[in-house]
């Protein structure tokens, strides 16, 4: 079943169109990988689906309902979450209180969004700083914090922009072992990340963009082994030449 | 380090009110003990500047939004009831409630313009807000009299009973402000300071949010200025000046942005200290405003969360 | 009435060029920092005094009383920089992450204390500035100027061009414009930033001074003489585009032109607030001036 539905989504700044007629569709209980390289529109992508941008063309589909144009809150509402590359906590406020705020935000009680953050601090190994202001914790830390904040309350779906950029294995294990089993209790999720050996461990299908399109969309494995896919990647491959592969046996 | 699952806003906030409480209990004890009315005359006025500094202290500590503009709705707020008094004779029971809603449209107004800004964009809008409402005020003779100002009605003409109506006045703002902090509204308030984007983006109305907080803020300045214009029976533009605003950013920088009572005591010690340097010669602002900086600088908690540092660590 | 409205073009392009004078410190720091020093219009003030005051006490000439200001100016721009801006960029968590709240706190304090300072210790009064030429009142075509008027606009010209060429030809020119671009990569490219912002404050300081001390025989400067030329600045920059020096030179023109027949065609008691509500447009309609740069990350 098609839970977000992207159509022909574009956007252009100055002369340069960054996304171009992208489509694709993020299915419930799925988690659909997002790749590119660098400059492919991955991320003006993700700003229009979280309604930090303004598509010029195309439609965004959730549930049925458009939300084509819903600004950010509106979005979230309606349980389209994001987690952004550079965490964005509340600096000032303890980190359990971070939590609390993001359920409140999405109609809580006070004491209910209490029990739920009491549980995500145990999940999240954030238990030693609870009490800290979440600006004294570590990028690693932060990162846990902001996926609590995603799910203090089950979104529909979580987009996550290069979760695990920059972070220390041991912290890796711990989200992608939340994610795991988020996903087994159903969550959609759809991830953007460079990081292949988690592509290929958490994703089921991908969709591959370069200069603003989609150039193959799929199983994760199919799309990895795309002819254009690598090209987009590695650069042109020659005649004779072992052909060179994105999936690094882990 | 609190032990313990207990929320720490809700502690920080608890903490906050008792202390308040406790505040007000002896400002309402003072006049047993001072007795003399140009002593109980000074910490009224303090009282008048903590009501301003509550209000900013919500706006900027509290959401992030550095309005530079308190002394200016102050101002607004007392020539509302100084017109409706001097015009049409509105007795002050409407005039002074007048003033607030007034104020509190002006402030939806200035919320509105400066919704999409941030940082020094927001605080040179409101200047140039406060700054064009002063200089309007003051050009425009045949309405108000110009830079003379004019003369209000006053609800009495006793000095003891017109501090308790500033406590009171007092007493009320830190009730509306806790109940706003304590709920829901409160917690937003801090995330759009915190992080306005991430805020919207975990379902935080921001512009609502934003409108409410600029509306009371407002509104509580104009209900100041109304006050002390009946108090003191006029009310002039001097009341708007931007070295109005400076004194009460002086107050919550001093006192602490984090918290009401902070707000309350660094009121009371700058307009005290004021009072006094005054008499030393007149270096009052000079000082105030180099504790400014140097509060701003090394001290960036002000006075309250010192006092709390201390508190914590002796319970540690 | 031609007659008259060329006056006033003359007038308000020589007021331009003092207001650019002003106004294009302000916009560097905002280019680098992206800060706004809510105490500028005290350099104005301080670069006013220190040249009417050297010039009176020490009974020398005007000409050398200039270059005083401006060294005053530059002096007091580098120990605010070094003193009072460091948490803004040094990694500081003094303020947590409001950064442009601890610029607007710790300027607008700065300023007050200047004020009161100079009012304290040198007096409340406004005291006259002896011109720098004394020639009286002169024809240029069909415009009346005075001589203090032509000489300090062609000092500001001056001064202008040659801020231009230091900022496009020098080493420190090009350091300037590195930082402000983007402060961790030029600091990558071993450029030092912090020595670089402190430069920038000095010459912002500096520009301000000077700028106070041409206008000091035309306006007499009293403590307070800075606020004014002040908001004309944040109007000026805004104006031109936050942070860019070519913006803030043409909008200065601008300004200086509109508010000259504004203040006879309009309203001499509204003029200032003319200029608010100017600033007030600008910032609603089309924040990024006319030459500044548009932004809103995510």
């Amino acid at each position: 079943m098609n839970l977000l539905v992207v159509d022909e989504l574009s956007k252009r700044f100055g002369g340069v169109a960054a996304v171009n007629g992208v489509s694709f569709e993020v299915r419930e209980g799925e988690i659909l990988g997002l790749i590119g390289p660098n400059g492919s529109g991955k991320t003006t992508v993700l700003n229009m689906l979280s309604g930090f941008l303004p598509p010029d063309a195309g439609r965004i589909t959730m549930d049925g309902r458009d939300v084509t144009r819903m600004p950010p809150a509106g979005l979230a509402q309606a349980g389209i979450l994001r987690m952004f590359q550079m965490t964005r906590v509340f600096t000032r406020t303890s980190a359990f209180d971070n939590l609390l705020t993001a359920g409140m935000a999405r109609g809580l009680s006070e004491a209910e969004s209490t029990r739920r953050a009491q549980s995500l601090v145990e999940e999240l190994t954030l238990g030693p700083v609870q009490h800290l202001d979440a600006g004294q914790l570590s990028g690693g830390q932060r990162k846990l914090l902001e996926f609590g904040m995603c799910f203090i309350e089950a979104p529909r779906v979580a987009m996550l922009d290069e979760p695990f950029a920059a972070v220390h294995p041991v912290m890796r294990e711990v989200m992608a072992k939340f994610i795991r089993a988020r996903h087994e209790q159903g969550a959609t999720f759809l991830l953007v990340s460079h990081d292949m050996p988690i592509v290929v461990d958490l994703c089921q299908r991908a969709v591959c963009m370069n200069a603003g399109r989609v150039i193959a969309t799929g199983g994760v494995h199919e799309v990895l082994r795309d002819h254009q896919v690598i090209e987009a990647y590695l650069g042109e491959t020659h005649e004779g030449d072992e052909p060179p592969t994105l999936e690094v046996s882990t | 380090m609190k032990a313990g699952p207990a929320s720490l806003w809700r502690d920080r906030l608890a903490f906050d009110a008792r202390a308040a409480v406790l505040l007000c209990a002896v400002l309402a004890a003072l006049p047993l003990v001072i007795t003399g009315p140009y002593a109980q005359g000074i910490i009224l006025v303090s009282m008048y500047f903590a009501i301003l500094s509550l209000a900013w202290n919500a706006l900027a500590g509290y959401t992030g939004q550095f309005s530079l503009a308190p002394a200016a709705f102050a101002m607004l707020g007392g020539y509302t009831t100084a017109l409706l008094d001097f015009y049409w004779h509105v007795p002050l029971v409407l005039a002074i409630p007048a003033a607030v809603v007034s104020t509190a449209l002006l402030g939806l107004v200035l919320g509105k313009l400066v919704l999409n800004l941030s940082g020094p964009y927001l605080s040179l809008t409101t200047l140039a807000f406060a700054e064009i409402a002063r200089v309007v005020i003051g050009n425009s003779h045949e309405f108000t009299r110009g830079d003379q100002g004019m003369h209000v009605a006053t609800l009495t003409e006793s000095r003891l009973a017109y501090y308790y109506i500033f406590l009171a006045a007092l007493v009320l703002v830190l009730a509306v402000l806790y109940f706003m902090l304590r709920g829901r509204l409160g917690r937003f308030m801090t995330a759009v300071r915190d992080d306005a984007i991430g805020a919207e983006s975990r379902g935080i109305d921001v512009v609502r949010v934003k409108m409410i907080v600029f509306c009371t803020s407002c509104a509580i300045c104009g209900l100041a200025g109304s006050l002390y214009g009946t108090f003191s029976q006029l009310v002039s533009p001097e009341l708007g000046l931007l070295q109005q605003t400076g004194l009460v950013l002086a107050m919550v920088v001093i006192g602490g942005m984090g918290s009401l009572t902070g707000s309350v005591v660094g009121a009371l010690l700058v307009y005290l200290g004021s009072e006094w340097l005054r008499e030393l010669g007149n270096v009052q602002v000079i000082v105030f405003a180099l504790l400014v900086i140097l509060f701003a600088r090394w001290v960036p908690g002000g006075l309250w969360s010192a006092a709390v540092a201390r508190i914590g660590r002796k319970q540690a | 009435m031609l007659r008259l409205s060329l006056d006033l073009l003359a007038n308000g392009l020589i007021y331009g060029c003092f207001y650019a004078l002003m106004a294009v410190g302000l916009a560097m720091i905002f280019g680098v920092l992206k800060i706004v020093n809510f105490a500028h219009g005290e350099f104005f003030m301080i670069g006013a005094y220190t040249y009417v005051l050297v010039a009176l006490n020490f009974s020398v000439s005007p000409w050398l009383a200039l270059p005083c200001a401006a060294i005053g100016g530059a002096a007091l721009g580098w120990i605010v920089e070094r003193l009072l801006m460091r948490p803004l960029y040094a990694g500081y968590a003094s303020w947590g992450f409001m950064k442009d709240e601890y610029a607007v706190v710790v300027t607008f304090g700065l300023s007050l204390l200047l004020v009161n300072l100079v009012d304290k210790v040198v007096g409340p009064y406004s005291y006259k500035g002896p011109a720098l030429i004394e020639t009286s009142r002169f024809a240029l075509g069909p415009v009346m100027l005075t001589g203090q008027k032509a000489i300090a606009t062609v000092v500001a010209v001056f001064i202008m061009i040659a801020l231009a060429l230091f900022l496009k030809k020098s080493v420190w020119g090009k350091q300037i414009q590195a930082v402000a671009q983007n402060r961790l990569g030029a600091s990558l490219a071993g450029i030092d930033a912090t020595r670089t912002t402190s430069l920038i404050f000095a010459i912002s300081g500096m520009l301000a001074a000077l700028s106070g001390a041409l206008l000091a025989p035309l306006v007499n400067p009293s403590p307070d003489v800075g606020s004014f030329p002040a908001i004309k600045s944040y109007v000026i920059v805004v104006l031109g585009g936050m942070g860019s020096v070519w913006g803030a030179m043409i909008a200065a023109l601008i300004v200086g032109v509109s508010e000259a027949f504004f203040s006879v065609y309009g309203s001499y008691d509204y003029r200032d607030a003319f200029g608010l509500a100017i600033l007030v447009l600008v910032l609603l309609l089309r924040p990024q001036g006319l030459l500044g740069q548009k932004g809103r990350d995510v």
